[in-house]
């Protein structure tokens, strides 16, 4: 065959191939989607909800893996028909915008084609259906795409899909993002389905939870046996809308389904996933057992680390237990392999300099918490110091047991020291001894390691819990009214320990807060000192004073700013100074100072007299009304802690207390509780308060005894003293 | 895990060299620092700002093209700043230059964005904006920023600001006007600036240049509730009348009559099929008993059921949409809503007329021909010889009544080739009145008992669309923790209201109150803290440059009844509090009648504005009010 034939022949081939698909046009994802048998005869609300403002008649979530010719291709698609029973709902769904859409890049060597197709339909009351052209009427800009969506009125049925479809060159082994998500929506929903439809090379983790019901496994024929196609789901109906509650895990309460899907294309490629994988494509894998932990981490925690900076940091020091050691390596790590380059990623932020030339030509610089533990394990081998690693899940993902996705889980190293110790990845504010409160009581696993080197065991493990009165806040009020009664100046000194101290240290503590103590902890250089040239050095101190004082301003501002919100007055002529950062030892409080002046409605003329709202001293306490009173759901808290006030008023001259027996209050059961006193002693009022959170979870059954304590608080809060004239 | 952080050394040397000459010089700190002293509040000041404009024939068009070059110097006088530098533009105009300099005019390379302009009232516009991120490492530094903006046609170059976003110490605007173009430069809010005006002839180029210079210009007041920049800042209304092009005189906006041509040009190129509105125009009509009646429902109609959704993409901006096309679409802007009033009204048989307004927050009126005057569409109604306005925007606006930001605006009426100037009609607050009762007596340490609360104009206007447009299954709550003004002291119940979704008639709401915590007894006396709601009490105007409107004039009347309980008297009855100026009044009274305290309260903002030449006065009475909330009523037993 020579050259001219081949291509006469191809093109034969060709236009027979192109004849064939102009015949059986392929349908488009509008007609797939809309032409799926579904529930569209219900058109009817039931009575219960007949007052809600928008009702879904049903919604399905598709989620599909499939694998067309060498590459590998995922769809989600979200299928929604709402009935709009007012003017709210119709003018929430009058407008659609979503990102601008379709997008083409790589990864690593396969090419990846994302695209969304965004359909909207109107059914009229009559029946009559209108189509959407969402490709005409759309608008687009660089940022997202919008769409008016017309002849929308009360009473009306829309339904709307977003199809997003990701198709990507074959790799041999891919993760697709971990899926975690509860059923309940803002509107009611008469028939939901979830449904997950897959192919050979495909591995699922999924776990239905809180009443979602177990998946069903359908069939699906196709050409190729081997392809092995099916359709896993489950349906609901009659689903109550969600609306944001206090102290809420939705994941332990509302039905909800996790999964994760993983390809990978030979038995070679499965044992390469790093995440945990079911042994055969065709199962479901439902849960993560002990032994499945075990095998997957059993490899990935060896000790590896360049121990240099550590052993010149021990050199000549002398420790008097292995406590006090380790305790000091890791605040020196966090040092030198964190703080110490935090000048320079602000500096690089603000533009000053190019700062990473500064600091050798090898940093050391955790990317995750493995590569710590793996450092710090290096660390405890090389002392020889037992340790354990320990495999936990944050409460809100709920027990161990039921643990379905790699990326729900958190690590943390216990040093078998006497007492053991507890060491987490760090950041600037981290400690020694402090277990994330979201892991605290949680069932665990320990990979028990032998030889400092090698995991050969695991055990379950209960994880330890604080007291409330570890995570406290006590704050001290010194409060001095000017004379004609205009003013009151604050001194106030607040400590925060425990968990309570995170939150602060994390909001208010600004890198010079920190670094600069811990450089002259360690006898480190900052930044300014490695510079060597004088013109660079000189151009740094400036930018990066001026950059500091900036900084200052702001940091003042946002202070002033968190203790208006802690109070229901304004406060004025507001200074800070942070006294200790609390950041070597779990232990040691975070502590600062704030001086501010209150001249509006603290006091209250009332005649000769002055009426004082004395118990708004003590800062916003939580308001439960009427409807919150009544819970369906357990309570979910942070973790157990207490907080502490102690007011003194230097009484006027000339002038006595009344009231005071209504600052005295006590109020306290099994979930917590609230005590406050009152004392005059000379001239000086003194108020005390004691609420406390006794533990970080109760049953919805004992909500009444929160609500005692709670409503105790916010009572004192409106209580007032009487400075009357002698 | 270990890795290598970049060394981009070579990155390193060339922003070592564009910096090099860039650090300020100690003059330059040195002015910063005195700046700063004299303008603490500053973070930029522009040292200097030129800006030239120029005016050009279009080659393939029959239209002026500007020219609008800006260049200014600015210089951090605080430790540092970062700011964005931007300027916007839209389908009629682009930006040719957009570009910053160090202070030894090197050229500083910003990342340059160029990006569609969010706005939450209009769905869609043209509008787009250049930005750049720039940073002021220190105290002194400088950078000159020069823009060049190009308008396609001379139509949409409407004004001329002096002001800037920062204080500006010297300013100079220069207009070149060909001898080709007419133009005319209205000086606005020029009052109180001292802005020196030049104008020289240039016999060669046929030219005229007209110079303002002015010092000391106080940058842009970041102020909430303050009037349209139309009104505060000094600025040039720029009224372009007419150009000649090969030799023929060609009209832009000489008068009145140019800019109605032109709209009625847009007017008259729709493809109206009112026919496809009949239908919807019987339905709501035939059962009408009166005319009112017909037409209320058209108006109601119209609000309760397009849906604002705006286009002002080009000629979208000025041009309404079809009717036939709203009311399929169900939405539309104010444009599309007029036009679809005036559609329905005319198949209903009746007078209707699409008018252009600018609303309260544009200062200028017809008098001045351009596109700057006017901002908003409405429909008249011509009945039995009266013009009555209809705004399909405004919802749940009672027939016969106007919002507060069209109040005493002139409108624009079309009428054939010609038009016709008209006023909105001024209401006064009692209108809008409000009014609160509350018939307290002391038990338990709570103020106990039933209240009365009414609304009309705009205060139900208000009302009603916030709670007609509240989630069905939230409005219970809703309605609940508006009267309760989310506090659990005060406690809600047996609420009766009128008729929630009538637009017309008195609005009423009647309810059970049990005030929490606002009663305090030590030994024999009560102290009592009257008054929950204290309004007005911190309404004090401090550092602020303009005046402050209100939404709509208000009108509130409250009347708190206290019983006082057996073997108590009033200790001392509070001071009264009273002030009645031309923008407002405010009454504030005790009287003890028997065993009751009657606390009448009234306020009155009669044009909805308290102006800055009232601070002063306004802020005496304020804190003289917030003395009174501030004190306790006491009840003393007596023997």
């Amino acid at each position: 065959m020579n050259y001219t034939q081949k291509l006469t022949l191809l093109v034969i081939v060709l236009f027979s191939t192109f004849a064939f698909a102009q015949r059986k046009k392929e349908p488009t994802i509008q007609e797939k989607i809309w032409g799926k048998e579904v529930l569209t005869e219900i058109t009817n609300i039931p009575e219960q909800w007949k007052n809600e403002s928008a009702v879904y008649l049903f919604r399905t979530i598709d989620y599909i893996y499939d694998r067309p010719h060498n590459s590998i291709e995922y769809t989600k698609i979200s299928h929604s028909r709402i009935k709009l029973q007012d003017q709210a709902a119709v003018t929430e769904f009058s407008t659609f915008k979503y990102p601008v859409n379709n997008s083409y890049y790589s990864y690593g060597m396969s090419k990846v084609t994302n695209k969304l197709t965004v359909g909207v339909k109107i059914i009229k009351p009559d029946g009559t259906e209108v189509v959407i052209d969402t490709e005409k009427e759309v608008i687009e800009n660089e940022k997202e795409k919008k769409l008016a969506i017309p002849n929308l009125e009360k009473g009306d049925i829309i339904d709307y899909f977003f199809y997003e479809n990701s198709i990507m060159g074959e790799n041999d082994l891919y993760h697709y993002s971990p899926v975690e998500n509860y059923v309940n929506t803002v509107y009611p929903i008469m028939n939901y389905k979830f449904a997950l439809t897959t192919e050979k090379d495909f591995f699922i983790n999924y776990s239905s939870l809180n009443g979602a019901p177990e998946l069903t496994r359908k069939d699906i024929a196709t050409k190729n046996k081997k392809d092995n196609r099916r359709e896993y789901f489950f349906e609901l109906t009659n689903v109550a809308k969600n609306n944001s509650k206090r102290w809420f895990y939705p994941y332990l309460e509302l039905p909800a389904y996790k999964f994760q899907v993983n390809f990978a294309r030979t038995g070679k490629y499965e044992k390469k996933a790093y995440t945990f994988i079911s042994e055969d494509a065709n199962k479901i894998k439902s849960t993560i057992k002990k032994e499945d932990i075990f095998n997957f981490y059993e490899d990935k925690f060896r000790p590896y680390g360049k121990l240099g900076d550590v052993q010149r940091f021990l050199k000549d020091k002398k420790f008097s237990s292995n406590e006090e050691k380790i305790k000091a390596v890791y605040y020196y790590i966090r040092h030198k392999y964190f703080t110490n380059y935090i000048e320079a990623l602000i500096v690089d932020d603000a533009d000053i300099i190019y700062p990473y030339e500064y600091y050798g030509k090898n940093p050391i610089f955790f990317n995750e918490e493995k590569d710590f533990i793996r450092f710090f394990a290096a660390f405890l081998k090389e002392e020889k110091i037992d340790y354990e690693i320990l495999v936990g899940t944050k409460r809100y993902n709920g027990d161990i047991d039921n643990l379905l996705l790699e990326s729900n889980v958190n690590f943390l190293m216990k040093v078998n020291t006497t007492p053991a110790l507890y060491i987490e990845s760090f950041n600037h504010i981290s400690n020694v001894n402090r277990i994330n409160h979201l892991l605290e009581d949680t069932n665990a696993y320990a990979l028990k390691v032998t030889d400092r080197k090698y995991i050969e065991d695991i055990e379950t493990i209960t994880f330890p819990k604080s007291t409330y009165q570890q995570n406290n806040n006590t704050e001290k009020l010194v409060v001095t009214i000017s004379d004609d009664f205009s003013v009151a100046t604050v001194n106030k000194t607040a400590t925060y320990n425990g968990h309570n101290k995170l939150d602060e240290q994390k909001d208010r503590l600004k890198f010079y807060d920190y670094v600069y103590e811990d450089y002259k902890k360690y006898g480190t250089k900052p930044l300014y000192e490695k510079i060597k040239n004088k013109k660079t050095k000189a151009k740094y101190k400036k930018e990066f004073e001026a950059l500091i004082a900036k900084m200052k301003e702001k940091q003042k501002e946002k202070f002033k700013s968190h203790s208006n919100n802690e109070y229901s007055f304004e406060i004025d002529n507001y200074d800070f100074s942070i006294i200790q950062t609390g950041r070597y030892s779990a232990t040691e409080p975070f502590e600062i100072n704030e001086q501010f002046e209150i001249t509006d409605d603290l006091i209250k003329r009332a005649g000769k007299n002055y009426v004082i709202e004395a118990g708004k001293l003590i800062g916003n306490q939580v308001e439960i009304d009427e409807k919150e009173k009544i819970r369906d759901h357990h309570i979910y808290m942070g973790y157990p802690r207490s907080f502490n006030n102690e007011i003194s008023i230097t009484i006027p001259e000339g002038y006595t207390v009344a009231g005071l027996e209504k600052l005295n209050t006590t109020v306290t059961n099994s979930t917590g509780g609230f005590e406050s006193s009152a004392t005059v002693n000379n001239n000086t009022l003194t108020i005390t308060t004691h609420k406390f959170y006794a533990n970080n979870f109760e049953k919805k059954e004992n909500w009444n005894k929160m609500i005692d304590f709670l409503e105790a608080a916010y009572q004192f809060t409106q209580e007032k003293i009487l400075f009357k004239k002698q | 895990m270990t890795r290598y952080i970049l060394l981009l050394t070579l990155f390193t040397y060339f922003f070592t060299v564009g910096q090099k000459h860039s650090d300020p010089t100690p003059e330059h700190i040195q002015q910063a620092k005195k700046l700063k002293s004299e303008y603490p509040d500053e973070n930029i000041i522009i040292l200097n700002n030129k800006e030239y404009v120029s005016f050009d024939k279009a080659k393939k068009s029959n239209k002026v093209i500007v020219t609008h070059k800006n260049y200014e110097e600015l210089m951090n006088v605080n430790h540092r700043s970062d700011i964005q530098k931007y300027l916007y533009y839209d389908g009629e105009s682009y930006i040719n230059t957009f570009k910053f300099k160090y202070r030894n005019k090197k050229d500083a390379y910003f990342d340059i964005r160029d990006e569609a302009v969010s706005d939450d009232e209009m769905f869609h516009h043209d509008a787009r904006v250049k930005y750049a991120n720039v940073d002021f490492p220190v105290q002194g530094y400088k950078y000159y920023f020069e823009s060049v903006k190009t308008t396609t046609d001379i139509k949409y170059f409407t004004s001329l600001y002096f002001t800037n976003k920062y204080h500006t110490l010297k300013k100079q605007i220069k207009i070149v006007v060909p001898k080709w173009l007419e133009i005319d430069f209205k000086e606005m809010n020029f009052d109180g600036y001292d802005i020196v005006k030049k104008e020289s002839f240039d016999e060669k180029q046929n030219t005229k240049t007209i110079t303002y210079t002015v010092n000391n210009l106080t940058g842009e007041f970041d102020e909430k509730r303050a009037p349209g920049p139309s009104y505060v800042y000094p600025h040039l209304l720029v009224l372009a009348k007419s150009f000649e092009k090969d030799g023929e005189k060609q009209l832009l906006f000489n008068q009145t009559k140019d800019l109605y041509t032109w709209y009625k040009t847009l007017i008259n190129s729709m493809d109206e099929k009112p026919e496809e509105l009949q239908e919807k125009v019987t339905e709501l009509t035939e059962n009408a008993t009166s005319e009112e009646e017909k037409i209320k429902n058209i108006y109601y109609w119209v609000q309760d059921n397009i849906r604002y959704i705006a286009f002002e993409d080009g000629i979208a901006g000025f041009k309404p949409d079809e009717s036939q096309n709203v009311f399929k679409k169900r939405y539309g802007d104010c444009k599309g809503m007029a036009n679809l009033t005036k559609q329905m009204l005319k198949l209903a048989g009746f007078d209707a007329r699409l008018t252009w307004i600018g609303t309260k927050r544009i200062a200028y009126d017809y008098s001045t021909p351009s596109l700057s005057v006017d901002n908003h569409m409405i429909c008249t109604l011509f009945k039995d010889g009266k013009k009555i306005f209809l705004d399909g925007t405004e919802k749940f606006n009672s027939f016969g009544e106007y919002a507060e930001r069209i109040q005493g605006k002139q409108v624009l009426i079309e009428n054939g080739d010609n038009y016709i100037l008209a006023k909105v009609p001024v209401n006064a607050a009692l209108k809008n009145k409000e009014t609160y009762n509350f018939n307290a007596k002391i038990i338990d340490d709570a103020l106990v008992g039933t209240v009365s609360k009414t609304y009309t104009g705009e205060s139900r206007a208000s009302f009603l669309y916030h709670f007609n447009t509240t989630k069905k299954d939230k409005r219970e709550i809703a309605l609940n923790n508006y009267l309760n003004n989310d506090d659990k002291n005060l406690s809600v119940s047996n609420i009766v209201t009128s008729n929630i979704e009538n637009r017309d008639k008195l609005l009423s709401i009647d309810y059970n109150l049990a005030q929490k915590n606002a009663v305090s007894s030590f030994d024999d006396e009560i102290y009592i803290d009257l008054d929950y709601h204290k309004e007005f009490g911190k309404f004090e105007f401090k550092n602020r440059n303009t005046d402050y409107l209100f939404s709509h004039k208000k009108h509130l009347s409250s009347t708190i009844t206290l019983e006082i309980p057996d073997g108590y008297k009033i200790y001392e009855t509070p001071k009264e509090v009273h002030a009645d100026t031309e923008n407002y009044t405010i009454d504030v009274n005790f009287k003890q009648t028997g065993n009751k305290l009657t606390y009448t309260k009234k306020f009155i903002l009669k044009n909805a504005v308290i102006k800055t030449t009232d601070f002063n006065a306004w802020n005496d009475i304020i804190e003289k009010l917030h003395s009174v909330y501030q004190e306790q009523l006491i009840l003393t037993k007596h023997n």
